[in-house]
């Protein structure tokens, strides 16, 4: 998550997994499958410990991370299902509420807040690709980099 | 006649019949949830570590820098 990268020297990030959104024993989605993320919705909480577990692995996701428990408690006082990104002010209120996701989560709308509190952080633009490059002044093609990992949700 | 039809297009929308039911029966019922407000205290609440033994509270983390909350899930 590169908001994490750019602004984790001036604000605490945590993750928190609430129950899933697309489930195979509920509303499960063509991507699940293609993306190979298929679990049914945990019924206990060793069960969602363990799908938390896969998705840090699977994305060696970098940010803090804590896990809802069976009484949905985080989810319920923040009306966080299926995602949904928020920040807490110093003084303990809330000073951004994001939108329900998948459509009104806009992690950009969180890097405006921290933005305009700590200064934009600019990113390079990326290298041209070889075949943007001249083909006089093309390179070796360089060796397959892993796959990197998504954005999260 | 007129849910027929309704359903139609929620299914020509979302991509499926089952995704315009899963609309329905999940995302509906979640879209006007909450009172949270900008102002708002946030609330507290317990989690567990990924450990899934130690716990910890929301509250914990906040006080001396703003804390961005992510909430989602894998799928």
């Amino acid at each position: 998550m590169q908001i994490y990268n750019d602004y984790k020297d001036h604000a605490d990030f945590l993750t928190v997994y609430v129950r899933e959104a697309h489930p195979t024993d509920e509303w499960q989605m063509k991507s699940n499958l293609k993306d190979d993320v298929c679990y049914a919705q945990p019924k206990t909480l060793e069960q969602r410990v363990v799908i938390a577990n896969d998705f840090i692995k699977r994305f060696k996701f970098p940010l803090p991370f804590g896990i809802d428990d069976m009484s949905n408690g985080a989810d319920n006082a923040y009306s966080a299902w299926p995602e949904r990104i928020y920040i807490v002010d110093e003084s303990g209120r809330i000073a951004y509420r994001g939108g329900m996701g998948p459509f009104n989560y806009k992690p950009a709308e969180a890097r405006t807040w921290l933005a305009a509190r700590y200064g934009e952080v600019k990113h390079e633009a990326p290298a041209a690709t070889p075949s943007q490059a001249p083909a006089a002044q093309a390179a070796p093609a360089p060796p397959p980099t892993p796959v990197a990992a998504t954005s999260t949700k | 006649m007129l849910l027929l039809a309704a359903f139609a297009v929620l299914s020509y929308m979302a991509g499926s019949p089952k995704d315009a039911y899963g609309m329905v029966r999940y995302a509906l019922p979640h879209m006007h949830r909450g009172t949270l407000k900008v102002g708002s205290d946030a609330p507290d609440a317990r989690l567990v570590a990924l450990d899934g033994s130690s716990r910890f509270h929301i509250r914990e983390r906040t006080g001396s820098r703003p804390l961005v909350l992510v909430f989602g899930s894998f799928t």
